[in-house]
């Protein structure tokens, strides 16, 4: 052991039974662990809550998106999904249309610009299944009448007009949370119409056997599809989500990290208090050979010492409250009002050690000043001045 | 051959401006291989400054000091914790044991410095401080034992280390006759067994006559005397 740590470890064992710096050091550490903790339980529940979310929207996501990059439909969409499925990651490939073009009731009372899709639970021909929002602002109901126009035009005596379908309302759809819900959705005999092609795809819409995978089977199937496909994940397709609920991690992590400097700032005057008590023992350290650097170490171990009892006391303290708070669902949400029945907590161990990085090293960078102090401690005016 | 201790032209003053007070100016000593030396002056005509800036706790405003032909002056602060370690013991008027350490471990304290293992160190210092007559109190703290028995254990701890240069200052001065009396034997069998220079400051004449060379301090400087003068 390093005569240094002997030293530091004999100073904070010796700290106990001197009232006032035991006080000091139990304030220091008990700070540090509170802050520490404070941090862990506000990232597990910004965690708890982004998992959820993230959750919820690779259910109602696909894994990744292939569209066509200069038209808006595949030429021959078969061959397309053949060669995607061809992936060894590939689980499913579900062709779909998704178009833009206007919707009116059957009066003609109202019209909106709307988006309309077919995939694979499309309805039936000659049916749509409508938004509820979109439901209201036209005022229809099940079995009302619609009209879609696509932008495509056809020629007449009159002019180009828009193509449009006739389509009854066979049910309303509430959207989801997180839903990326269409206006209407439609059959695909319906969108071969609207489209004026016989088999209209303009995406292919991927489920991965594992979804952490998108990125790679991303750059995979670029490289081997060329560049008359784009390829998206499914974080770039909710890049402005995923980025608001980034932002919204750093934001909280910075914010209850000021608690963990408030309590580094009580570590230093722990270790200011340490260095004027122990004045006259750094100059009889001075005296018998110590270093400058040697005397700066004792500190160091010092801080370093309270810093990682705190951390990692703070840590297993806010690790543990996240996992029982989780676990027993101890706080309840009115399942009727919100999606979850309980506040969810969670922990990765990447967000664990960054907490622990950042408390160790504002805690290390607090121990910085005394250690300096007492490196500057010169032999004979510590002697002079604790006479 | 070198003198283990030179100072010359030394000078040193306490505060700066219309609140400086001057210790002493140009003063030179010097003290030969082997001798045991006492220092003696009224309070106030600073034994202890000299004593802090022969032995490199403190630096001088003015001279140099030279420890085995080394200039302290242009040492770094490092080399000069170095020097203190491998070349100087140093024993005070009150004691200076660390209040968290046992005596063992206090006597231990300047071979740990120099990276000696605790085992080594530590068994060093047993002999030590059997040697002293401390061999029941080696695990007792500095506030379980006597005046005497720190004092002593004060000087085990200075040549720990097997310094050639010891300087004690003012050791007797806080401990009863009996105790003084052992202190001083002690520091001179030390000396007697070591053949090492030793720089004594002292106010008691009786003690500064028993040794080989006196430095008597006025404001004025130093003057080397005969101890049959004292």
């Amino acid at each position: 052991m390093p005569v240094e740590l002997f030293i530091a470890l004999r100073y904070l064992s010796a700290s106990r039974k001197r009232a006032h710096v035991a006080l000091v050091s139990a304030i220091s550490v008990a700070g540090l662990a509170l802050g520490v903790a404070a941090l862990v339980v506000s990232i597990a529940l910004l965690t708890g809550f982004q998992d959820k979310i993230r959750t919820r929207l690779a259910a109602n996501t696909p894994h990744l998106v292939v569209e066509p990059s200069s038209s808006e439909t595949f030429s021959d969409a078969s061959a397309m999904a053949r060669a995607v499925s061809g992936d060894r990651d590939v689980r499913r490939v579900d062709p779909a249309f998704e178009g833009r073009g206007w919707v009116a009731d059957g009066r003609s009372r109202t019209i909106l610009p709307a988006r309309y899709r077919a995939g694979a639970d499309s309805p039936k021909a000659g049916e749509t299944e409508v938004s509820t929002a979109v439901a209201g602002q036209l005022g229809v109901a099940r079995g009302s009448l619609v009209v879609v126009a696509s932008l495509r035009t056809v020629l007449t005596p009159l002019g180009p007009i828009p193509v449009t379908v006739p389509l009854r309302v066979s049910s309303l759809r509430r959207a989801g949370t997180l839903e990326a819900t269409p206006d209407l959705a439609i059959s695909r005999a319906d969108a071969a119409v609207l489209a004026g092609d016989p088999d209209p795809v303009s995406r292919l819409e991927v489920r991965l056997a594992d979804p952490s995978r998108a990125d790679a089977v991303a750059r995979r199937l670029r490289g081997s599809l060329g560049k008359a496909v784009v390829v998206r994940t499914a974080r770039q397709l909710n890049s402005g989500l995923d980025f608001a609920l980034r932002l919204e991690k750093v934001l909280i992590f910075v914010t209850v990290f000021l608690i963990v400097l408030v309590a580094a700032l009580n570590v230093v005057s722990d270790l200011a208090l340490l260095v004027v008590e122990k004045r006259r023992d750094l100059g009889v350290l001075a005296t018998l050979g110590a270093s400058p650097r040697a005397l700066s170490r004792v500190y160091w171990w010092l801080g370093g010492s309270i810093s990682g009892i705190g951390t990692v006391a703070g840590v297993a303290i806010g690790a543990a409250l996240s996992w029982a708070l989780d676990f027993f669902s101890l706080v309840r949400l009115p399942a009727d009002v919100y999606v979850l029945d309980h506040v969810p907590f969670a922990l990765h161990p990447r967000d664990l050690a960054l907490v622990l990085l950042f408390s160790a090293a504002a805690a290390l960078a607090a121990t910085a000043m005394p250690a300096r102090s007492a490196a500057r401690v010169g032999p004979a005016e510590a002697l002079r001045l604790s006479r | 051959m070198t003198s283990p201790v030179v100072a010359r032209g030394l000078a040193k003053t306490y505060g700066s401006g219309q609140a400086a007070v001057p210790v002493f100016s140009g003063l030179s000593l010097e003290i030969a291989d082997g001798e045991f030396v006492a220092i003696v002056g009224p309070s106030g005509s600073g034994k202890s400054t000299l004593l802090h800036l022969l032995a490199g706790l403190d630096r001088p405003d003015a001279g140099e000091v030279e420890i085995d032909g080394e200039p302290l002056a242009r040492m770094s602060a490092a080399a000069l914790a170095r020097l203190r370690n491998e070349k100087i013991g140093f024993v005070f008027q009150f004691h200076h044991l660390l209040p968290e350490f046992s005596a063992l471990e206090n006597v231990a304290m300047p071979l740990r410095l120099a990276g000696v293992a605790r085992k080594r160190a530590e068994a060093q210092a047993g002999e030590l401080l059997a040697q002293v007559g401390l061999s029941a109190r080696a695990g007792h703290r500095p506030a379980e034992m006597s005046g005497g028995e720190l004092q002593r254990a004060a000087i085990a701890r200075a040549v720990a280390a097997r310094p050639p240069i010891l300087f004690a200052d003012e050791p007797t001065g806080n401990l009863d006759t009996e105790n003084a009396e052992i202190v001083f034997a002690l520091l001179r069998k030390l000396h007697a067994e070591r053949g090492k220079s030793a720089v004594l400051v002292t106010h008691d004449r009786d003690l500064a006559r028993r040794c080989d060379k006196i430095f008597s301090m006025t404001r004025e400087g130093v003057k080397a005397g005969d101890v049959r003068e004292v």
